[in-house]
């Protein structure tokens, strides 16, 4: 009985495990993470195009806001630089995690100091629309690429 | 009294072996369709990766389970992992999964260039046979790649080509947006307003290409034509194509139609 009771406890704890965590989460990092960035609800994050998160205007208005970014910056290699980052429950945006890859979509990196910068800048934008269902406004993550091309940021989607 | 604890112990043992087996036949035992599906249903959880895993261990040809395990990782911005996984599944089964790999390059990474590429692959392997690429007509998918490489007078032949395929009262209706861009951009006005027009002959509520037309207008001098356009574009917004997922090449936002109204005022 003992040996059936490990077995199921175990299972069922890892199954637990495996439901509730997803790829793609992005918890708290204290090293790397404002702390006065915060969300409404850490155990219900969700995904944008679950809740409808986006930038007032689309990425069209994001790209004439960069305006100035997108032509001062110089990139060495061409390729996407991916911004996930949350879209709290008050329209803001933090807890950035980025992915870079080659025109292969093999991974890569790009100079650290760029990247840098458009987090800032990302940060810094104020046209955040918070996800909704059922009128309460939700966190979500939110997804957003950078191409790459030439050695300049060519689109923004 | 012993005999009562002796049979409770049997039965609890029974129970929670019973309960550690149904899980493992659901994971790891179960058709693989049956699991399959389990694990589609539950995209992007640990569980549902760990349950891929294991069907591409038992299944190594399964060019499904490497299809759908890429979607949660491309959704979420990995797309290294992501394309890895899908360019597996297309070198398993290409009639299968080239179509998807194409629209996704196409809607996911504007890489107008490689997702040309999978369509016209796909093509080539299913002659006399109109494909749909995640249900979209093949030519209006390769229309849009040349859009997006500013090749307007390709895309003008691959759209045409799409409405001949679908004939002009199915197809889809940007299809014409599309056209009326096009010929825009290359300079046509008066064209790009029939075109326009054609997609509003399908449907009044077309905001693109009252947008569209107003650009038009303004080009050719008309300006009461313009602001008569451009009202519309406003009042139809409800209506413009959109997707939760990615912006649209001819996407267009109130915002653009309201400051195009002021410089018209």
């Amino acid at each position: 009985m003992l040996l059936s009771f490990l077995l199921a406890i175990t299972l069922a704890i890892w199954v637990y495990y495996q439901i509730t965590y997803n790829i793609g989460d992005i918890a708290f990092d204290k090293n790397i993470d404002n702390s006065e960035f915060i969300v409404c609800n850490e155990d219900r994050i969700t995904q944008y195009y679950s809740v409808g998160a986006n930038y007032q205007g689309g990425e069209k208005t994001i790209k004439k806001e960069l305006n100035e970014l997108i032509n001062s910056l110089n990139f060495n290699e061409s390729g996407l630089i991916t911004y996930r980052f949350i879209v709290n429950c008050k329209s803001n945006a933090g807890r950035f995690r980025v992915k870079m890859v080659n025109s292969d979509l093999k991974e890569n990196s790009f100079k650290s100091n760029n990247i840098k910068q458009i987090q800032e800048s990302i940060k810094n934008l104020n046209g955040w629309k918070a996800g909704e269902w059922k009128n309460e406004s939700l966190d979500s993550y939110y997804v957003l690429n950078f191409k790459i091309q030439n050695g300049k940021i060519k689109d923004i989607f | 009294m012993k005999i009562f604890i002796k049979i409770v112990k049997v039965v609890f043992t029974i129970l929670l072996f019973a309960f550690s087996i149904v899980i493992i036949y659901f994971i790891a035992l179960a058709p693989k369709e049956k699991r399959f599906k389990i694990a589609e249903h539950s995209q992007g959880a640990y569980l549902s990766q760990t349950m891929f895993d294991i069907l591409k261990f038992q299944y190594p040809n399964y060019s499904d389970a490497y299809f759908e395990q890429s979607v949660a990782f491309n959704k979420r911005g990995e797309y290294a992992k992501g394309f890895e996984l899908l360019d597996k599944a297309v070198q398993l089964d290409p009639k299968l999964h080239l179509g998807y790999r194409g629209w996704m390059k196409l809607r996911k990474l504007r890489d107008f260039e490689n997702s040309l590429s999978d369509f016209n692959r796909l093509d080539s392997l299913t002659p006399n046979f109109v494909d749909t690429p995640w249900g979209e007509d093949i030519d209006f998918l390769r229309g849009e790649c040349y859009f997006g490489k500013k090749d307007y007078q390709k895309a003008i032949e691959l759209f045409n080509r799409n409405i001949k395929n679908q004939k002009e009262d199915w197809t889809d209706i940007h299809s014409f947006v599309y056209l009326g861009l096009c010929e825009y951009e290359l300079g046509y006005y008066k064209k790009a307003i029939s075109e326009f027009q054609r997609a509003l002959n399908q449907t009044k509520n077309v905001p693109e290409s009252y947008f569209g037309m107003a650009k038009a207008y303004l080009k050719l001098g008309q300006i009461e034509k313009a602001k008569e356009n451009i009202l519309k574009a406003e009042n139809s917004i409800y209506y413009k194509r959109n997707d939760v997922y990615n912006e649209f090449l001819n996407e267009i936002y109130l915002s653009e139609i309201l400051e195009f109204k002021q410089i018209l005022n």
